[in-house]
């Protein structure tokens, strides 16, 4: 084989593991999703840690850059951004720095949307459905960098100017230390 | 010569410098307390203390302080009544009573009001209380959860409490109340979050609801009736807090009261402004957006509006008409007026005709791109289309931003000089309008603001300002937002402090900066004077950063966001490096 | 190829009923089609000369068989020929141009007051209209639809709240796009009643096709009267079953994203529900008005309309016949 012919092979190959990230996923072909109830938020369990098993619908949500720019949208719609900014923070804390207050996993940030949290952070049960709270916390983690630059929006959305996610650099996450404030 | 022609005015004499004097029966003779976060019905902020001087200034000494606890914004005066002192922390509103007639000033009692948690979360621009009140025996105070308390200036015991607010639909309250005419008036903040703004006013002995006022919806709702007689033809008509709304918009609509209320006991009006409209995205709500971003006169007694003024019809900008109404008396063309002063948001300087809400003069104590003038003959301010926000658009350099020319935090106005001596900002900034969706408890805004300092560079400006030839004596600039409100006395000084600690002292005559104090964390409180135990006068403010402007420290906020903080954080990034969060009283005094 | 051959004239399907640019229901398509039809005849005038003098061309190389003959640049018809040819085209073409000049000028209407205005703001993939008129409280907003009253000058201003689109009444008038960040303007005046169907036609997504409104056009008085209709509250149900519908449509996520006026459902990034029940189709013309389809969108609305934001709310059967219930009673 040629050379030149070999390199347009791989790039072929290469171009197609592009397709993934933006495949879409209408509800009806999406996990069946269901927001842990009551993650604890804290490090401290009496009797010491559960086994920890990640759960795989992390990977579907955070790499899958419709499901994150889905997160994005509800994220303004359900006024996330009153609060939180574009992850600078305000009447809520920041979310794109390293501190997470109730856990900096997928799933403790679903249940800290659907169950809220009693410093003022209002609970969405019942009022989003679990795939929408997946996608809102996929697109919260991509605030701090977590998922891989190929699935993450190279523009800004919003009107604000602020850096595109491309040019974030991962913050290390910081399991909350503590529930209080 | 200016000096000591100065110097020779007695305390409350006839007229001012400038010709302009506290209102007559709203300012009485000052006792040496403090009683009131404006000192006096006429929110002076005047003290008639003249033992600490230009002169002698230089010499003064902290004398005591107290730690609070607490560390979130700290925008509240002490109070002094009778060699007490009272303060209130932001969240979760504790009161202390400290006894000022021993040595190092030791706690007398502790109140807890225990307000829910939930209600930081609906709090826009960090939890902060702006003050207590004292009358009769009784301390009145706000809790950011919206109940109001009256408790025993004795014994700090709760007499009655009464709820106001309701947090779920984002109401909190985070204004000092004001004891007039025997009604503890209150109103609720949220303008952020959708809610529907209302004064209310309640029995002082009883705690019951006297009135209450909405600043939207039809006019029974809004108490206007037949004294109502506004001065300007745009003001009047039926349910205008309706029809110049799109359909029930009005309901979420804003024009809450969460600044000051003035009084005058002579007429036995009010005077106090309303909030922004809501959401902040205009294109939202076409129309003018009655009775937000205004401000009302009412009979203290029944509530009914006597007169009503919109600064900024159809308010684009969050300029809410919420900061102090200066009551005076003064020349204007010639004939001495009863007059109220107000350094607007918006950046103009008003003079109103007391009686009738008439716009008798304005001009502008900072700099402003974001309209044109005022028109004097149908009382309208003149916006620049150019920098009218649009949906899906990004409007650059709109002057000034959102928090205004100035925001809450109240100028003083001494009678000697006859000089209202403003503590502002100077910040501008850019906005992008989006579609706004309302969900009761949550933010209601629909902007992406990104603010910066204004002309000159520095984000803060302390102007003394001569109200009666609407002209600028001299200005003081600040690097920082100057976020802490002003006290003037009457040895010929002001003081105010800034975000990052420095306390202040300031000769009245030139704004020469004559000491300096550097306390532990950023000063956004409202300083005071009174006269100790001791016969002696001494100052007192507390620390503690926080606010809207200093969000960026309270809420540890990440500055890479500028529109962080509803915009505040891109003018903010540095403030880390300067201050931290803090909490405490300092009493500053001469040796003696 | 020859099975093939009448799709050549499906087309022409285009040229009647709700959705056809031929069919001058409104000043504006009218106008364009006189504008079309002076194109038409100028371009069909020099289309037959040029085709005729080809023709000749070609029948004179045909009758002489011997060399070809060299064009004698001395013959006394070619000059003036060649000036009066040139002369028809910049007469043809200037014609054009004025036309086309005037036509313009006819659709701007410069100094044209109107009785109020429409806004049209398109959003990814739905119409989200508002009637405004000096009396701001009198604004009304809907979706998917469109009321205008005959021979009245009406003003729409065009907005997007996502990407490009383009809005398009074909019967009424031109297409116009609309531009995040913008507000492009265009003046309908239909001449004719009727019910009419108007469609996105910039591609602006997976549902582009999907994204279609529907146009009444009605009697002035008509028209008023469906103002004064849409202006109220909705009415409170009055059965049992509709009643558990509300409940279930006021608190849980439908109110989360749309408003019914007196509820407290009041949020506004997706179609006002008010007066649902009134408007001809469903999800901008994807179904057409009845209950069952109600429940059936509801029911799975990305089956219907796969990537729309209308998410699919899990809702058991009695759930969803009280809530198709509710939102039927609209009207």
């Amino acid at each position: 084989m040629s050379s030149p012919y070999r390199t347009s092979v791989i790039v072929a190959l290469v171009l197609l593991t592009a397709c993934r990230r933006e495949q879409r996923k209408t509800e009806d072909k999406s996990f069946a999703t269901t927001v842990p109830a009551g993650t604890q938020p804290g490090l401290l369990v009496a009797g010491g840690q559960l086994a920890f098993k990640p759960d795989p619908k992390q990977a579907a949500y955070e790499h899958n850059a419709n499901a994150l720019a889905e997160g994005q949208r509800l994220f303004s719609w359900m006024n996330c951004v009153g609060c939180h900014s574009h992850g600078g923070g305000g009447m809520g804390p920041a979310l794109m720095d390293d501190e997470w207050r109730y856990g900096g996993r997928i799933d403790q940030i679903a249940a800290t949307i659907v169950e809220g949290r009693p410093n003022g952070m209002p609970s969405f049960r019942g009022k989003l459905t679990d795939d929408q709270v997946w996608k809102v916390a996929a697109y919260v983690r991509s605030l701090s960098g977590q998922p891989t630059k190929d699935v993450v929006s190279s523009r800004a959305d919003e009107l604000s100017g602020t850096p595109p996610q491309t040019l974030e650099k991962r913050e290390p996450v910081h399991p909350a230390e503590s529930t209080l404030q | 010569m200016v000096a000591s022609a100065l110097l020779a005015l007695q305390p409350g004499a006839a007229t001012g410098q400038t010709g302009a004097r506290s209102a007559a029966g709203a300012a009485p003779a000052d006792n040496g307390n403090w009683e009131m976060p404006g000192k006096t019905y006429a929110s002076t902020r005047f003290s008639a203390m003249r033992e600490i001087t230009p002169g002698n200034v230089n010499q003064l000494k902290v004398a005591f302080t107290f730690s609070d606890g607490t560390n979130k914004g700290h925008e509240a005066p002490p109070l002094v009544v009778g060699g007490t002192m009272y303060i209130v922390t932001p969240f979760p509103n504790i009161v202390t009573a400290l006894d000022l007639t021993k040595p190092g000033a030791p706690a007398k009692w502790t109140f807890k009001p225990k307000p829910l948690a939930a209600s930081q979360g609906v709090a826009c621009c960090d939890v902060v209380n702006r003050g207590l009140a004292y009358d009769g025996g009784r301390i009145f105070m706000n809790t950011l959860d919206g109940q109001t308390i009256a408790l025993d200036a004795k014994s700090g015991k709760a007499i009655w409490r009464t709820q106001l607010g309701n947090i779920a639909r984002g109401e909190t309250v985070t204004m000092a109340p004001l004891v007039a005419g025997g009604k503890v008036l209150v109103g609720n903040s949220g303008g952020e979050m959708g809610v529907r703004g209302w004064i209310a006013a309640l029995d002082a002995g009883s705690g019951k609801l006297a009135w209450k006022a909405y600043h939207t919806g039809p006019d029974k709702d809004v108490l206007i009736g037949p004294n109502f007689h506004p001065f300007y033809a745009s003001d009047r008509g039926k349910d205008l807090g309706v029809k110049t709304w799109p359909p029930n918009a009005w309901k979420i609509g804003g024009g809450t009261v969460w600044g000051w209320i003035s009084y005058d006991p002579k007429l036995g009006m009010i005077y106090y402004g309303t909030g922004n409209p809501g959401p902040w995205n205009a294109e939202q709500r076409p129309g003018d957006n009655k009775w937000s971003s205004g401000v009302f006169a009412r009979d203290v007694a029944t509530g009914q509006a006597r007169w009503y003024y919109q600064s900024s019809p159809h308010d684009l900008f969050d300029h809410d008409d919420i900061n102090e109404i200066i009551l005076a008396d003064m020349p204007v063309g010639g004939r001495m007026r009863q007059v109220l002063l107000r350094p607007a948001r918006n950046g103009y300087f008003y003079v109103h005709d007391r009686l009738t809400g008439q716009v008798l003069t304005v001009a502008p104590y900072g700099f402003i791109n974001s309209a044109t003038g005022v028109d004097l003959r149908t009382g309208r301010l003149q916006p620049n289309k150019a920098k009218e926000p649009h949906q899906g658009k990004v409007v650059r350099g709109i002057c000034p931003a959102a928090p205004g020319a100035k925001d809450w935090n109240p100028s003083a106005f001494s009678p000697i000089t006859g000089v209202v001596y403003i503590p502002h900002i100077n910040l501008c900034m850019d906005e992008g309008a989006s579609q706004a969706n309302y969900i009761a408890g949550t933010p209601f805004l629909g902007m992406d603001v990104k603010m910066y300092a204004g002309p000159g560079g520095n984000r803060g400006v302390f102007t003394a300002w001569d109200p009666v030839h609407q002209r600028k004596l001299w200005e003081k600039t600040e690097n920082l937002p100057l976020w802490s409100p002003a006290l003037a006395t009457a040895g010929g000084l002001v003081f105010y402090g800034t975000m990052d600690g420095w306390f202040k002292a300031l000769d009245q005559r030139n704004g020469r900066e004559l000491w300096w104090f550097k306390t532990g964390s950023g000063i956004i409180g409202q300083p005071i004077s009174y006269r100790g135990p001791d016969g002696h006068q001494y100052v007192a403010v507390m620390d503690g950063v926080g606010g809207w402007a200093g969000a960026i420290i309270v809420g540890q906020l990440d500055a890479r966001d500028p529109t962080g903080a509803l915009g505040f954080l891109g003018a903010t990034k540095d403030l880390p490096s300067k201050t931290s969060k803090g909490g405490t009283l300092y009493v500053f005094a001469l040796p003696h | 190829m020859r099975r093939a051959a009448p799709l050549l004239f499906l087309p022409l399907g285009a040229c009647s009923g709700v959705q056809t640019s031929l069919g001058g229901q409104g000043v504006e398509g009218a106008s364009f089609i006189g504008l079309f039809e002076i194109f038409l005849a100028v371009t069909g005038v020099m289309y037959v000369i040029v085709i005729a003098i080809l023709l000749g061309g070609l029948f004179r190389r045909r009758a002489n068989e011997g060399p070809t003959p060299v064009p004698d640049a001395r013959h006394p018809l070619l000059r003036p020929a060649l000036i009066g040819w040139t002369g028809l085209i910049v007469l043809g073409l200037s014609g054009l141009a004025l036309a086309s000049f005037l036509e313009d000028r006819t659709l701007a209407r410069p100094g044209q007051k109107y009785p109020f205005s429409i806004q049209v703001t398109a959003n990814q993939w739905w119409w989200d209209v508002q009637y405004q008129s000096s009396d701001v409280s009198h604004t009304v907003r809907t979706a998917n639809e469109l009321h205008l009253p005959v021979g009245v000058p009406v003003h729409v201003a065009l907005k997007s709240n996502d990407v490009i689109h383009s809005f398009w009444v074909p019967n009424l008038a031109g297409k116009q796009d609309l531009i995040p960040g913008r507000t492009n303007d265009l003046v309908l005046e239909p001449t004719q009643i009727g019910q009419y169907r108007g469609q996105c036609a910039e591609f602006c997504g997976r549902e582009h096709a999907k994204m279609a409104f529907d146009v009444t056009v009605e009697s002035p008085a008509a028209f008023q009267a469906w103002w004064s209709a849409q202006l109220a509250s909705a009415k409170p149900p009055s059965v049992a079953e509709a009643a558990a519908g509300a409940q279930i449509v006021t608190s849980g996520p439908c109110a989360m994203c749309h408003a019914i006026a007196g509820t407290n459902a009041s949020a506004s990034v997706a179609p006002d529900l008010t007066h649902l029940a009134s408007r001809r189709s469903i999800a901008a013309g994807t179904l057409p008005m009845s209950r069952a389809n109600l429940e059936s969108w509801v029911a799975d609305p990305q089956g219907h309309k796969p990537g729309s934001k209308m998410p699919k709310i899990p809702l058991d059967a009695a759930q969803l016949h009280a809530v198709s219930a509710y939102l039927a009673s609209l009207q």
